[in-house]
């Protein structure tokens, strides 16, 4: 295969139909495996599609601000992620590469924070004005230490191609990778927060904010925005993968994608895990926190620029 | 024992202005005094003597004695003795020094006095209203012998809006309620709020307020109202009607049979276990740690098995009348508590070990919603916020009641004052309870369940009674009365008190704080509101509207 137009077409329709059918599932696998840890039964795995079904057969309410913009952020939600499915490589090489840089991906990506603004400034509730001002504090804490990886991949494959960087990248330098390592540890530790599960559900945490940005949707938008939120795990997990855990084991061409899927799977159960072994933390806390993983960050980046 | 050299201080001290006193056994005291000299001696009593307050009460004694009535009830724990101050107000100017720039913990109570009783508070800072909505007219006085318990004034507007107060410069409002995923029941907050950080709050509260002390005043009878007041609260109603039972008791100088005292005791623990438990897991839902809430829901489950094999239903025994009790607990299922128990404790002993290292929960909670020693002792708060402030007061060891002078407990103390003090106090109060229910087990006494009352209950008399709910003192005041049913009846719920708390605990924190503040008071808005619940009938779904609710209320009663 040959980089035509149609495996782009095709290869990029397919990633979008597998990223739509398989983050359902992790879904189901994650409220399974929480309840069974909290000693529950919980639902069937199935669930998280009847849940999506169930609420996509609801009437559409019109509420809260502006309901058109509320419409086009819960639309504009689920498109950019369905967009940067179509970006990164899933067991197979990425399908657009050609069409897009890192660059892009990551305006792609700070794009899907912004439709989470949006919907907030849409409901213009004083809990939701309140989520969305939490969530602006944590994008601009969080998206440098993504830039930073990427950046550091590109620094040592000296190209902003995606299939390039977004494989494996950071451990690519002749000595051994200081700051790939350094990164693998800063995006593990900050990994729940790029899904926005707990610990780091600060902007949503129903306890507190009664869903933050969310609270005046209902019905089919909020299925949208609750399958988007499900192909975020999978769209961070795989971009995880890409990045940081690229080997292959020697397997051939189509083993790769039950490989890819089996990595995607371990990530999905240690999100699991963390969430339903934590407490949420305080922005402040959170903040605090996510400042000492942007400083090794820019430590591993001034690393990666001595060629480390 | 109550020191005779106070009583003997107070009497030098303020001499004529003492018109009588009584002590009714040696745990009791009841001192009139004249209402000129009433904040004086309030403030002697709470400064110099360093009692604890507890509540207030309005009495329209009209009928009898021609006067209103105010009582402010302090409690000298170390003394084991719960003190009423009386005064008796002219029928035609019920006014009365306030207390509260002495003794802020009054507030509320005085507001509640003035909304229902009509008894104005002279030089009461914040004299707003508190319990009544703001349609109510002025001048309708519901606790008034003279009002219809169902009497509603031809201009009161239900739909009137509150009033509220102006928010302090560059803060916004966030309402917080009366709907709220952590609030199980109505309850308003306004929430000043600049930035993340609260400034300040008003609350609104007593929006599900059924007047059910009006009720007992009027048409029930006092095992009635045993009922009743166990419906006050979901959680720890067997509380309330132990301690309304008491005060009836304690009035009517009624002895109760040990075996009745034993299983109050144990069915009080019981409560209690249940209610520690389901807070532990609530406070760790609302910081998000839904897998501590769901352990101790699934720990708690065999309590809530036991509460059903004594008395037929998980929670609302229906356990105490009027000088006993109605529920035996058989030596047959002795064992069965007693394995209840084990497990409980065999399973809640690694889980607050691993709670008490777990940082992240400290870090949530430690220095979070603070309340000091001096804080507890000006707002009047009581139960495990107080004992987290180290102050050491637990109404089963300092008013014993029941059979709690026969069993052997430690009162938890803690130092902080804080979230992570009260969640200690609370997980390590289980293992007390258990030592408690143990030691009943052992002792529990052959005998009837309740005594045997023959004659009417003498008319006129005082009962006091303090209860330590899971939540703190319980207290209660009765006066008896002609008909069967007393002349007036005061609960004064633990929440009553520690709510007028929260305000300064939230006070130039952040948001996210606000919930777990107030959740670690263990708040029970029912309680403070006393609320009465109408069960729907099964099998035919119905939406009933308020006002059929009220009509089908009227004609049950005709």
């Amino acid at each position: 295969m040959d980089n035509t137009v149609g495996f782009t077409i095709f290869g990029g329709l397919a990633n979008v139909l597998m990223v739509l059918l398989i983050a359902p599932f992790c879904q189901g696998v994650l409220r399974k495996v929480t309840a069974l840890i909290q000693s529950r039964q919980g639902p069937p795995i199935r669930q998280a599609y009847y849940d999506l079904l169930k609420l996509l057969g609801k009437e559409d309410i019109e509420s809260g601000n502006s309901p058109v913009m509320q419409r086009f952020a819960v639309y504009l939600s689920l498109a950019t992620v369905l967009a940067i499915s179509t970006l990164i490589p899933m067991g197979f090489r990425a399908p657009m590469n050609g069409q897009g840089d890192v660059i892009l991906l990551i305006y792609l990506l700070t794009l899907s924070g912004i439709c989470t603004l949006l919907a907030g400034l849409a409901a213009g509730s004083t809990y939701s004005i309140l989520g969305i001002s939490r969530q602006m504090m944590i994008m601009i804490a969080l998206e440098p230490l993504f830039v930073a990886a990427i950046i550091i991949g590109a620094i040592h494959t000296r190209s902003f191609r995606l299939d390039t960087v977004l494989h494996g990248s950071v451990y690519v330098n002749p000595g051994f990778p200081w700051s790939g390592l350094i990164m693998l540890i800063v995006m593990l530790l900050s990994f729940q927060a790029f899904v926005e599960r707990i610990p780091f559900d600060i902007s949503e945490a129903e306890t507190e904010l009664m869903e933050g940005p969310l609270m005046e949707y209902s019905g089919p938008k909020l299925a949208m925005f609750k399958y988007a939120s499900m192909v975020k795990l999978i769209i961070y997990s795989a971009l995880f993968v890409d990045m940081f855990l690229p080997w292959r084991l020697g397997l051939a061409g189509l083993l790769q994608w039950p490989l890819f899927w089996t990595k995607i799977f371990v990530l999905v159960l240690l999100v699991t895990l963390v969430a339903a072994t934590h407490a949420r933390y305080r922005i402040d806390q959170a903040i605090r926190y996510f400042a000492l993983l942007l400083a090794a960050a820019l430590a591993a980046l001034v690393l990666a620029t001595f060629g480390y | 024992m109550f020191n005779k050299g106070k009583l003997n201080a107070l009497k030098k001290k303020f001499g004529a202005a003492l018109l009588r006193a009584d002590m009714p056994g040696d745990r009791r005291l009841f001192l009139y005094v004249e209402p000129s000299a009433l904040k004086e001696i309030c403030g002697y009593i709470f400064n110099v003597l360093d009692a604890r307050y507890v509540t207030s009460i309005g009495v329209d004694d009209r009928p009898f004695s021609g006067s209103f009535m105010v009582v402010h009830d302090f409690a000298f724990d170390r003394d084991h003795m719960l003190c009423s101050i009386l005064v008796h107000i002219p029928a035609d100017n019920p006014k009365v020094d306030s207390i509260t720039d002495i003794v802020p913990a009054a507030n509320w109570a005085e507001r509640e006095m003035r909304d229902l009783v009509g008894i104005e508070p002279v030089g009461h800072k914040y004299p707003k209203r508190l319990v009544l909505p703001d349609g109510w007219p002025d001048n309708v006085y519901p606790l008034r012998k003279d009002l219809r318990w169902d009497h509603v004034p031809e201009d009161f507007d239900e739909d009137r809006e509150f009033l509220f107060d102006e928010p302090p410069e560059g803060c916004i409002v966030v309402p917080f309620g009366p709907f709220h995923p952590t609030l199980d029941e109505p309850s308003h907050f306004r929430l000043y709020v600049e930035g993340e950080m609260v400034r300040g709050c008003e609350y609104r509260g007593f929006m599900v307020h059924r007047g059910i002390e009006k009720l007992s005043e009027t048409v029930m009878s006092y095992n009635d109202i045993n009922i009743m007041a166990e419906r006050i609260c979901g959680i720890c109603g067997c509380v309330h009607s132990v301690a309304y039972s008491q005060a009836v008791e304690a009035a009517a100088a009624v002895m109760l049979p040990p075996r009745a005292e034993y299983i109050r005791t144990i069915m009080l623990e019981i409560e209690r276990l249940h209610s520690h438990l389901l807070w532990t897991g609530l406070a760790c839902h609302i910081l998000g740690f839904d897998t501590m809430f769901m352990q101790s829901f699934r720990i708690r489950e065999p309590i809530m098995n036991i509460a059903e094999k004594i008395t037929g239903n998980r929670k609302t025994y229906g356990l105490c009348i009027i000088g006993g009790v109605r529920w035996d607990i058989p030596t047959e299922i002795h064992a069965e508590i007693r394995q209840a128990l084990d497990k409980l404790e065999a399973e809640w002993r690694p889980l607050v070990a691993s709670v008490s290292r777990d940082k992240n929960i400290q870090k949530r909670t430690k220095g979070v919603g603070v309340a000091d020693r001096h804080a507890v002792k000006n707002t009047g708060l009581v139960g495990p916020v107080a004992r987290a402030a180290g102050v050491d007061i637990d109404c089963r060891r300092d008013h014993p009641y029941a059979a709690y002078d026969r069993v052997d407990f430690n009162v938890i103390t803690e130092q902080g004052g804080d979230v992570w003090s009260r969640l200690l106090v609370r997980v390590r109060e289980v293992f007390e309870s258990i030592k408690i229910i143990r030691q009943c087990l052992e002792k529990i006494e052959p005998g009837p369940l309740h005594a045997d009352i023959k004659d009417e209950l003498p008319v006129g008399r005082l009962g006091l009674s303090s209860v330590e709910a899971p939540r703190g003192e319980s207290h209660q005041f009765v006066i008896t009365g002609e008909n069967n049913r007393p002349r007036r009846w005061r609960v004064r719920a633990p929440t009553y008190q520690n709510l007028q708390g929260v305000p300064m605990m939230i006070k130039d924190q952040q948001i996210a704080d606000m919930t777990i503040s107030l959740g670690s008071i263990d708040p029970c808005f029912s309680c403070t509101d006393r609320l009465e619940t109408i069960d729907l009938k099964s099998g035919v779904t119905r939406a009933w509207t308020k006002d059929e609710l009220q009509e089908l209320a009227l004609k049950m009663r005709a």
